[in-house]
């Protein structure tokens, strides 16, 4: 009767640990992230950001951006506002160009006025995240 | 027997949620069907899907012609009409995207009833391909009455199509999801060309042409895992390796220097102090035009 009775406490421990992450709705952030690209700019993509309870340190996405255009790329933390969410950008050969920590200060959003035309990587990690939970919205204006 | 009561409800629920997963079972079910036989590629889901982000949305490209001046030209749209020519699962996911594009394009110069003609067609082809159910045609169709609804309009119809493909990638149909983007990237390539001979004057509708070099060699790569499985995407592969050789003769060069960086009301401005320079003539637009008008002309047969 042990056996079954550990089985049985395995088999409630995987389905509680199922709905900690069904806990993580990305859409309904990225949802909130659309409307919140600045005036002027053109939502393009939006990004849904499951760090699976802290199990993924990070989330990673990539989209060719082309010279002469501004790129905003803001977020949106299940924790509320942008609060344990950072993205970093790095360019094609993977050198890192900014993130959105800075001395300690966890921004809302990156604005990136390209340059150089090129396939560009976005980078989403965690910090003091309680969700690990998100979504971010891309948008562009020329 | 009592004490495991709780147990056994828990076993219970497990079995009724793992139970919810029967509509995705019918839905990948049929979309197996669709799937005409053909095996995946030796290639991980996730490679192909970094690939596929690679592609950039029509969207980018079709504002940049209304920004630099050039008049809106239907003629060189695909004709909406032709819809039910499309009979094969291959012709309507690539002109899916193709009509993705242009009904892009008619909304950006705000053209909102030619677009409605085109809305049509892109929901009779998603209709066909069992993804319709992303297009609310109606709700389209009332804000295109205003021209006022114009951003509600695009934004719509960018989620409807970032909404294709993620659930095209989710359902582990790739194949389809190259086949829309490739031909949506065509056609946004095709109207930029004929945008670019009409106003060569504009150099930054040359420029964007040239730079979708570095997108081209995305998709061949892309497509050639798939060229080995599929005999449809080993065909266009084979006719888009004319369009890699037209792209040879462009280069693009690049200089680095580190980015500069301020916080504006909560935001960091990042200022690119790189630069890219694509060195590509008239001449070389005209011969990628026309490489894009043979493919395009056998794509929308």
């Amino acid at each position: 009767m042990k056996v079954l009775k550990y089985i049985l406490l395995v088999i409630a421990f995987v389905f509680i640990q199922q709905e900690t992450q069904a806990q993580c709705v990305p859409t309904e952030s990225v949802k909130v992230c659309i409307p919140k690209l600045a005036g002027g700019f053109h939502f393009l993509k939006s990004y849904e950001i499951n760090g699976r309870g802290g199990r993924l340190e990070k989330v990673e996405y990539s989209y060719p951006f082309a010279k002469g255009t501004m790129y905003m790329v803001n977020l949106c933390s299940a924790d509320g506002g942008n609060q344990g969410l950072v993205v970093t950008l790095y360019d094609a050969a993977r050198k890192q160009l900014a993130t959105s920590v800075v001395n300690g200060q966890q921004l809302q959003a990156i604005v990136f006025n390209c340059q150089r035309t090129g396939i560009y990587y976005l980078t989403y990690t965690f910090d003091n995240s309680t969700s690990y939970c998100g979504g971010s919205a891309l948008g562009f204006k020329r | 027997m009592k004490n495991y009561l709780p147990f056994l409800l828990i076993t219970a629920m497990l079995t009724v949620s793992s139970c919810g997963s029967d509509k995705k079972d019918d839905a990948d079910a049929f979309l197996s069907e669709l799937d005409e036989g053909i095996d995946a590629p030796a290639i991980s889901e996730e490679t192909i899907n970094d690939i596929l982000m690679q592609i950039p949305a029509p969207i980018e490209i079709s504002m940049l012609m209304k920004e630099s001046g050039s008049a809106y030209d239907r003629t060189i749209l695909s004709n909406p009409a032709d819809v039910s020519k499309y009979n094969t699962t291959f012709k309507r996911a690539i002109n899916l995207g193709i009509y993705g594009t242009d009904l892009i394009y008619t909304n950006i110069f705000n053209k909102n009833q030619e677009g409605l003609a085109y809305m049509k067609s892109v929901k009779e082809l998603a209709d066909d391909l069992n993804i319709g159910q992303f297009f609310n045609i109606r709700l389209i169709g009332r804000l295109a009455t205003n021209n006022d609804n114009l951003d509600s309009i695009m934004l719509i119809t960018t989620q409807n199509f970032n909404a294709i493909n993620r659930y095209l990638q989710e359902n582990k149909r790739a194949n389809l999801s190259i086949l829309f983007l490739v031909g949506g990237w065509m056609e946004a390539v095709h109207i930029n060309c004929k945008m670019a001979i009409d106003n060569p004057e504009v150099t930054s509708l040359a420029e964007r042409i040239g730079e979708q070099k570095i997108i081209l060699e995305n998709i061949m790569l892309l497509m050639s895992f798939y060229a080995e499985t599929d005999p449809n995407i080993k065909e266009l592969y084979e006719d888009m390796l004319q369009l890699k050789e037209a792209y040879g003769n462009i280069e693009i060069t690049y200089t680095y220097a580190e980015p500069t960086t301020e916080i504006v009301d909560g935001v960091l401005m990042i200022k690119d102090n790189s630069s890219s320079t694509v060195h590509i003539t008239l001449d070389n637009v005209k011969e990628i035009d026309r490489v894009i008008e043979t493919i395009r002309t056998k794509l929308t047969s």
